[in-house]
């Protein structure tokens, strides 16, 4: 089918309220950590209270003795090393969650205390444990472009830098975890917080051995996932295994510390470079060496050089282990931290060449950096970027920025800067997804998919492009999705969720119009050519109007049942945008202040304007935290996480939140096309341009992220 | 309050285990604060079914309470180191408050106890006997309602922090009827909350449209 978006629609892109936002906003939406099966008990999570460790005896017998305790199942066993704080141990099921917890600690566990390492220069130390057979370091392949040795001592000038953010964690409000309820031997229903109902279905019933068809995950609303959420986990097929030993269904939620601990990381990252530029501003040469970690897994490598064309190039990354929880995606992966490192050196070279770094971000785009556009020829993103540009930077009033030596220079402790930072995102869709669309006899209309929403709006967008096809309202279509038994979904990550179901749901509610069609026309004595959707009505020969469920009464008894698929056309990828930010830093304190953001944004076409704004909203928001507050801070003595939880972890609260202007870069030629989604991109550049405008206030690099007082302070005593 | 609920925790009778043990045990010691009269006398009463295995204390015990929640009377048996969050999602299934933080630092939980927003991650369950818990379950969810006005400005994303913003929002408005906020107030009045999907800003203009709401409708 070769459909496109229509021309001239009539709701999609408008600002529509989520069907379930008023079930969430009273406290009726059951999210899986909310289900209470007959019969429930309660499982409790027992982990190492060690970094390093080996279990040397494991008794739990006291614990399976204790009155209301019902099961014990244990996730490692005697002999096992436990590698990080946190790791899991054991899970205990009991008629309620206190005595479940009263089982853990009644497990006597024999320990084998072994040394750690929790820090990466711990772990890169000289007589470091060694936490696997191969070391724990793992260098990546160099990569190379150009001749970068050359090109720095052609340049006119260039910095050495060295920049580090910290390891942070996913913290979805509700925690990671499932409950599951056998029904019969075979049969399994699992209510699952995950971001990956399909994904979970075949883990679970790998782990089973019983067939996927057996297996129902259910997940109609689901509490933050961020990346953190694709698998059923070693907890939720204890809680398997759980429901399995006892005959009752487990509910099997983390609590917040080991939610901390174990549930997820972003790799944090740091780099030591020479970057370097020609006469007119335009980068030349980069020189890197960067590491990261992302606790006892790999996957901390981000990408560099970021956004701008760098000519000459070479960079040697290292991943580094340490006895800390996993890695796993978080909201963009890598980009984040590639892209502050990028833009922090890139602004230190402006700042040294006495050029507005504004004008050098422009000077050394790349002339073609093309990017599918749907149907048509292809896009040049760099003149995306120039536009976008302008835009923020005259929302945001980039005249009134000074350099960053006038700045040091002005009276009193309170100083204002401003900064800026791009970034780019791939988004686009997987084209073996599915949406069913059945339009039953008494009019009613449902679309289902197992697709999950993850708190973006799929649910409503879904029934929105039903609602464009079939002349209805978005609240005439029941959008149901969340459940593994429907045709195959979307995982929410990459941003590829709606690119990948919106396709399918639009193909589907177009085959089910015209299936309709020619079902109906004869009783409406027509043709099926004859027959025309208009609002709220089938149009016969552009006259008569028939009562949509009039109209659909003439089915008789038999719905209309199609399933849609992906076709070309509807999806592209590959996005852009900027952002700016006005700030003012305390040098006294160190607080650093936002005043305002802007962040500019493309994104194709945008088919919920107010879910999509909500989206960039806490993109911005959450790359506002990762600048100015999140770190997982863990103790080198101890080997132990000293901030699991939501007091000493900061998170931005309501007083914390500045102005934030979002610009949709929303024009005909982005409408063309199609979907490509907007989850990751506005998160990637907003703690960049918060360092950038530190940087400016102060007059000084403070080059260690999140902007704390304590980084802070320590960059203004050391300059 | 009467001097006696300032009774020194190892003068309170209990069969086994002083309160100070109880809430050792139990890592809720912060909540011992809000305990009130009622509440040491429910724990007294408690039958406490104390096991003890080689040197692992429990703490566990049935403890009959009533409890009045959005207006409706319940009976429900807890154990004395039950919270009021978990009472509600555990053992009464009233599930709109969430849990999230468990340590009074995120809001999720909010409850309005007595008309005052709480943690009731927090509270203990005993302590609220004799006292009027409202979760959002009771709200009005029509035009003008907080819960509407949440939904008119998309003031939600996953929605797990959600339900703690409405009642911290229904509760500063009805501490402060026919009051106007200002930006600030708005923002002081929910810094008691926090989302991780960062929803604040369809969050503050939902809290000042239901403000406005509020007084045209005389509330």
């Amino acid at each position: 089918m070769a459909a496109l978006w229509p021309d001239n629609p009539r709701l999609i892109g408008e600002g529509v309220p989520r069907l379930d936002g008023l079930a969430k906003a009273s406290g009726r939406a059951k999210y899986p950590s909310d289900e209470r099966p007959d019969g429930v008990l309660f499982a409790v999570v027992l982990h190492s209270p060690h970094a390093h460790a080996k279990i040397v005896k494991i008794d739990t017998s006291k614990a399976e003795a204790i009155p209301g305790v019902k099961g014990v199942h244990l996730i490692a066993n005697e002999g096992a090393t436990l590698r990080y704080h946190g790791e899991e141990i054991a899970a205990v099921a009991a008629e309620s969650e206190e005595i479940a917890r009263d089982g853990c600690r009644a497990i006597a566990i024999e320990y084998e205390v072994l040394p750690h390492a929790v820090t990466e220069a711990q772990a890169v130390a000289d007589g470091a444990p060694q936490l696997t057979p191969r070391g724990n370091t793992q260098a990546g392949r160099a990569q190379e472009d150009g001749d970068p040795e050359a090109a720095i001592k052609e340049a006119a000038a260039s910095i050495e830098g060295e920049y580090s953010v910290p390891v942070i964690t996913h913290v979805c409000l509700e925690t990671h975890g499932q409950v599951v309820r056998w029904d019969g031997d075979t049969k399994m229903t699992v209510w699952a917080s995950t971001q990956n109902v399909d994904g979970v279905e075949s883990e679970m019933a790998g782990a089973f051995n019983v067939p996927a068809t057996d297996v129902t995950v259910l997940t109609p609303v689901m509490g933050g996932g961020f990346g953190a959420k694709f698998g059923a986990d070693t907890w939720g097929v204890a809680a398997g295994e759980l429901a399995k030993k006892t005959g009752k269904p487990v509910w099997l939620f983390l609590d917040r510390i080991q939610e901390h601990l174990t549930a997820g990381n972003r790799p944090s990252a740091s780099a030591k470079l020479t970057l370097a530029a020609d006469k007119d501003g335009k980068i030349t040469a980069l020189i890197a060496e960067t590491a990261g970690t992302g606790g006892i897994s790999r996957g901390a490598a981000f990408p560099l050089p970021y956004v701008y064309e760098v000519p000459n190039s070479r960079r040697q990354h290292t991943d580094i282990r340490i006895n800390g929880g996993n890695a796993r995606a978080m909201r963009a992966p890598g980009h984040p931290q590639g892209c502050l490192i990028m833009e922090s050196a890139l602004d230190d070279l402006a700042e040294k060449m006495g050029i507005d770094p504004l004008q050098m971000r422009l000077n050394s785009l790349a002339e073609q950096d093309t990017v599918p556009s749907g149907a048509g020829e292809p896009l040049n993103r760099s003149e995306i970027y120039r536009d976008q540009i302008k835009l923020g930077a005259e929302a945001i009033g980039w005249d009134q920025r000074k350099p960053r030596s006038e700045n040091a220079k002005a009276s009193g402790p309170l100083k204002r800067g401003f900064g800026m930072a791009l970034h780019q995102w791939g988004g686009g869709g997987r084209d073996d997804k599915q949406v069913t669309c059945i339009i039953n006899p008494d009019g009613s209309v449902e679309l289902r998919s197992a697709t999950q929403d993850i708190g973006t709006g799929c649910r409503t967008v879904l029934a929105q492009i039903a609602a464009e096809v079939l002349g209805l309202n978005t609240t005439d279509i029941t959008s149901n999705i969340g459940n593994s038994q429907f045709p195959p979904g979307q995982a929410s990550g990459g941003s590829t969720t709606t690119p990948s179901m919106a396709p399918p749901a639009y193909n589907a509610a177009l085959e089910a119009r015209d299936l309709l069609f020619k079902r109906i026309a004869s009783a409406l004595d027509a043709e099926p050519g004859d027959l025309e959707i208009g609002k709220g009505v089938i149009l016969v020969k552009g006259e008569r109007e028939v009562p949509w469920k009039e109209a659909c009464r003439k089915l008789g008894t038999m719905p209309i049942n199609v399933t849609g698929s992906f076709s070309e056309g509807l999806t592209a990828q590959g996005v852009g945008g900027c952002q700016f930010v006005d700030l003012t830093v305390d040098t006294e304190t160190g607080v650093v202040k936002l005043n305002k953001i802007v962040a500019v944004q493309d994104t194709g076409l945008i088919l919920n304007m107010m879910t999509w704004k909500s989206q960039v909203y806490g993109g911005v928001i959450m790359g506002l935290n990762y600048g100015l507050f999140e770190e997982l801070v863990m103790d080198p003595s101890t080997g132990l996480c000293l901030n699991p939880d939501m007091e000493l972890y900061k998170l931005a609260g309501a007083s914390d939140i500045p102005a934030i202007d979002i610009i949709p870069f929303d024009n005909e030629q982005m409408r063309k096309r199609g979907v490509i989604g907007v989850g990751e991109p506005p998160t990637i550049a907003t703690a960049a341009a918060i360092g950038n405008a530190v940087a400016n206030a102060l007059g000084t690099r403070v080059p260690n992220f999140p902007m704390t007082p304590m980084n802070v302070l320590n960059a203004l005593a050391k300059a | 309050m009467p001097p006696e609920d300032h009774k020194a925790p190892a003068e309170l009778p209990r069969p086994g285990h002083s309160r100070r043990d109880f809430l050792r045990g139990s890592s809720l010691a912060a909540a011992g604060a809000v305990m009130a009269t009622s509440a040491e006398t429910a724990m007294h009463e408690a039958r406490a079914d104390v096991s003890e295995a080689d040197g692992v204390e429990i703490f566990s015990g049935s403890c009959p309470i009533e409890l009045k929640v959005n207006g409706e009377a319940m009976s429900v048996t807890i154990e004395p180191r039950s919270t009021l969050l978990d009472t509600l999602r555990n053992r009464l299934n009233v599930t709109g408050p969430k849990r999230v933080c468990d340590r009074a630092s995120c809001g999720a939980c909010t409850v309005i106890l007595d008309g005052d927003a709480v943690y009731s991650c927090t509270t203990l369950a005993i302590s609220c006997t004799g006292h009027e818990v409202r979760t959002l379950e009771s709200f009005e969810t029509d035009e003008g309602s907080v819960p509407q006005s949440f939904l008119q400005n998309d003031a939600l994303m996953c929605g797990y922090c959600t339900p703690g913003f409405v009642t911290a929002c229904q509760a500063w408005l009805e501490k402060n009827p026919g009051k106007e906020p200002t930006l600030d107030d708005i923002k002081q009045g929910l810094d008691g909350n926090i989302c991780r999907c960062g929803t604040y800003i369809g969050v503050f203009q939902a809290a000042l449209d239901a403000a406005k709401a509020m007084k045209k409708g005389g509330a």
